[in-house]
């Protein structure tokens, strides 16, 4: 059987996705029996530019140089995967979608200012994903899982339960309960509700569910005390350009509870 | 049935030698209270019913039933060591019955094996431990070896099984036989609803008070002492793609991907049915199938729920 | 016994049926009722319930559509390759008390695959039964299954092929372009000891109910195949319930009062 072809890029990003493919430790040296991993600019120098069985690419689209890459990559995949909240949902680089230039101005490096930028946006609004590995930063074992699925020509579906769901298995006590603002109903699970294991509420890095009930979460919270502009920039931090409605929800009349 | 009496000055010393032998699991006091493993007698905390129920210790949330290496299919029935549960309210113990029969009618050996050895040891509240108890509501079956009634100075113990009474036998010096009659059972401040009959109620509108509150987040299903619902999907083994294993793991009928067939069709894709699936699949057709409800009044889905849906007052609503 | 556990059986043939369905004849015996289903499993990649389609104790055959992983894998397996299955689950069509009635088959594109198991089972019995009745749906001529087979129907019952759309002209086994609720409608149906079995897509089958019902035809009267997700078969995992009826022990076969418009829900 010949070995699919993979790469693994990064466009704007920290790497930290990357990272996470590379922490499956224990099953690295397995893995690369199984695939040929010919192309991984960030642990390797050669890294041709042709065509790939699957590429994983991390990071959102901030500038030309992003999108060109993104563009050729698509091109050379079969299957295109976006690598991690990035690529994602935008994560965190895409809130400067909802906020001012003089915000963020004084916090560029000088060379960086004078560069070309475009919206930071994730992949699919450039070009067409074939799977998404959500998370900042996605789940090591989903990883692995995705890839034997390709090898196997039997991809896993994605999660699209809600976090808490992996969240109620673990045991965890609901930090709603505690006064916290823990996005797991409305956030999809599949990183076995690594956070709120470790007492941290969810931010919902994995973007939203297709079945949130947004109204109800944020009445929710309202009622734990939360204010709008609070609720706003929380939702808005890692999946913000994956909640077009937020605005319209939040402050518009049809709240329960 | 007979009826001993243990002193609770001797209670730490019933419960050490319980200890001895077998691995002993009760309430104790965490961030919430929890069903452990105790290391000390002192551990056991019988103020609160834990707020997670017992049925991962017979069920557990993932649970390996197939190695396969390419060849051949491999069992991993598991063999737990010799378990006392001690503490277990009546609602936990016929929830235990309840899982008993699904799990029975199927034939299933790993639920099977996890229930053998295990000895269960109740504890009768005196009154209702939640304000969302309504155990009283519904059929109460005694199902336990052994009963604990508390009565201030001393426990009274109830036998329910020969397994009961063999432990009162082997741990004689801490118990004597008691010439009282059996207390009440009835427990106070637990019969909250007030609808036997929910199958009338199916299409009523009140129905999306309930469904309006419901972020089908699946805490319910997953703190639920008797839901048992579980899907099942294969592992590949990195270093061989031939080998692997098949395990269960909890699913909720909360969720929309509880009834996705291939094809992407979700037959209870509205929020509405799947909610009143669960209350129906609890109420009535566990009852068609078995003569007695699935639920057991325990109201841990409504004290886990994040919005607090009570179902028993939106039944109770329902009929007036 | 493991009821979980799955038994190595082997694949004796291949048939491509359609572009995107096949047939795998495997070397179980068993005793099948018509309408019964087993679990193909394919270790590493899951379980499916699949419906048998024959009717015979030295083998199964299998009509398979490729829509999920399970299936997919299922479409690579060729004679001498190993299979694992286990089963057959499930309530099938009561073909025992529905001797000396007029039998009415409507089956909806893969739905028709458990309705061939009836078929098969009416050849070899032929006498117990009166008039037979076949309406077979497809979308287009591609997809038609049971091509071989469907010439003998023609000569022995009553049958209509029809397809939802016939974009090319291709010859199409006397099929006519049209949604089979159409055929259902012109047809003479007498309610009168006849039985109608249903299988196939939710808005298919619902509206071929109402057209019987149209007709006359009472809910004990007709027979429905109910398709859902499964994970044990074995009355446990309960993600196949409808209304507190599991598909997979008191199904697939419903008769419609028991589950009535639930059955699309």
């Amino acid at each position: 059987m010949t070995k699919l072809k993979v790469g693994i890029y990064g466009i704007t990003g920290c790497a930290g996705c990357q990272l996470s493919v590379i922490f499956n430790e224990d099953e690295l040296l397995d893995l690369i029996e199984v695939v040929d991993l010919k192309a991984f600019p960030f642990i390797k120098e050669v890294n041709p530019d042709e065509q790939y069985d699957l590429i994983f690419l991390e990071g959102l689209v901030a500038d030309k140089g992003d999108l060109e890459a993104a563009k050729k990559l698509r091109k050379n995949a079969k299957i295109l995967v976006a690598l991690g909240a990035c690529a994602v949902t935008g994560c965190v680089p895409a809130y400067r979608n909802f906020t001012l230039k003089q915000n963020y101005e004084h916090l560029l490096y000088r060379k960086i200012r004078e560069l070309q930028d475009v919206q930071p946006t994730p992949v699919d609004m450039h070009v067409r994903v074939d799977y998404y590995l959500p998370g900042c930063p996605p789940d090591k074992r989903q990883i692995l899982a995705f890839i034997k699925g390709a090898v196997k020509g039997a991809i896993p579906r994605p999660t699209d339960n809600p976090v808490c769901v992996e969240c109620r298995q673990n045991g965890n006590a609901c930090l709603l309960e505690i006064g916290k603002p823990c996005l797991g109903p409305i956030t999809a699970g599949g990183c076995n509700a690594v956070c709120v294991n470790g007492g941290l509420e969810c931010w919902g890095c994995r973007g939203p569910t297709k079945d949130m009930n947004l109204p109800l979460m944020i009445s929710l919270l309202k009622r734990k005390g939360f204010d709008e502009k609070f609720i706003q920039d929380r939702m808005r931090t890692f999946a913000g350009l994956k909640l077009p409605m937020l605005k319209e929800v939040l402050h518009g009349k049809n709240h329960h509870a | 049935m007979r009826l001993y009496r243990l002193e609770k000055k001797r209670f730490a010393e019933f419960i050490g030698r319980l200890m001895l032998d077998a691995e002993v699991i009760a309430p104790v006091k965490k961030d919430v209270v929890r069903f452990l493993p105790i290391a000390h007698p002192e551990e056991v905390h019988l103020e609160k019913n834990a707020f997670f129920p017992l049925k991962e210790y017979f069920f557990p949330q993932n649970q390996t039933l197939f190695q396969f290496d390419g060849k051949s299919f491999m069992a991993q029935v598991p063999k737990p060591k010799k378990r006392v549960f001690f503490g277990v309210r009546r609602c936990d113990l016929t929830a235990i019955r309840h899982q008993d029969i699904a799990f029975g009618e199927a034939g299933d050996p790993y639920y099977e094996a996890m229930r053998k050895s295990s000895l269960l040891i109740g504890y009768h509240c005196p009154k209702a431990p939640s304000p969302y108890c309504f155990c009283g509501s519904l059929p109460q079956i005694e199902y336990f070896d052994l009963m604990f009634f508390d009565q201030q100075t001393h426990f009274l113990i109830e036998t329910g099984s020969g397994e009961g009474e063999k432990a009162v036998e082997e741990h004689a010096e801490v118990f004597v036989p008691a010439e009282t009659p059996k207390p009440d059972t009835k427990i106070p401040g637990a019969d909250r609803l007030h609808v036997g009959n929910i199958a009338p109620l199916y299409d009523h509108p009140d129905w999306k008070k309930g469904v309006d509150l419901c972020l089908s987040c699946g805490a319910c299903t997953a703190l639920c002492p008797t839901c048992y619902c579980f899907e099942i999907h294969d592992e590949l083994s990195t270093a061989d793609l031939s080998a692997g294993k098949r395990s269960r793991s909890w699913s909720s009928c909360q969720l929309p991907g509880f009834t996705r067939v291939a094809g992407d069709h979700v037959f209870r894709k509205e929020r509405e049915h799947r909610f009143k699936h669960r209350i129906y699949h609890q109420l009535e057709y566990f009852k068609e199938k078995h003569g007695v409800p699935l639920c057991v009044g325990c109201g841990r889905c409504i004290e886990a729920c994040p919005t607090r849906i009570d179902f028993v007052k939106l039944l109770n609503g329902m009929k007036a | 016994m493991n009821p979980y556990l799955p038994q190595r059986y082997q694949v004796l043939g291949f048939t491509r049926e359609s572009p995107d369905t096949f047939t795998l004849t495997v070397n179980m015996r068993s005793k099948p009722a018509p309408g019964q289903f087993v679990q193909v499993s394919v270790p590493g990649v899951g379980e499916a319930p699949i419906s048998i389609c024959s009717d015979s104790r030295s083998h199964i055959k299998l009509n398979i559509r490729e829509i999920g992983n399970v299936t997919k894998a299922l479409s690579k397996k060729r004679k001498g390759d190993a299979l694992w299955i286990r089963g057959p689950y499930g309530k099938g069509y009561p073909m025992k008390e529905l001797e000396g009635k007029n039998l009415i088959l409507i089956g909806g594109g893969c739905g028709v695959a458990p309705l061939k198991g009836v078929i098969d089972f009416i050849e070899h019995h032929r006498s117990r039964y009166r008039d037979i009745r076949l309406f077979l749906g497809y979308r287009s001529p591609d997809e038609i299954l049971f091509k071989k087979e469907l010439k003998e129907w023609r000569k022995k019952y009553q049958l209509e092929v029809t397809i939802d759309q016939n974009q090319h002209g291709a010859f199409c086994y006397d099929a006519k372009v049209g949604f089979v609720t159409e055929a259902i409608k012109k047809a003479p149906l007498d309610p009168h000891a006849s039985v109608a079995f249903l299988c196939g897509p939710p808005v298919m089958m619902k509206a071929s109910i109402d057209l019987l019902k149209q007709k006359g035809f009472g809910e004990r009267q007709i027979f429905v195949s109910a398709e859902r997700l499964m994970y044990c078969a074995l009355g446990v995992c309960c993600h196949c319930m409808i209304r507190g009826k599991f598909t997979c022990v008191d199904g697939p076969v419903f008769r419609y009062d028991e589950i009535g418009a639930y059955a699309h829900d």
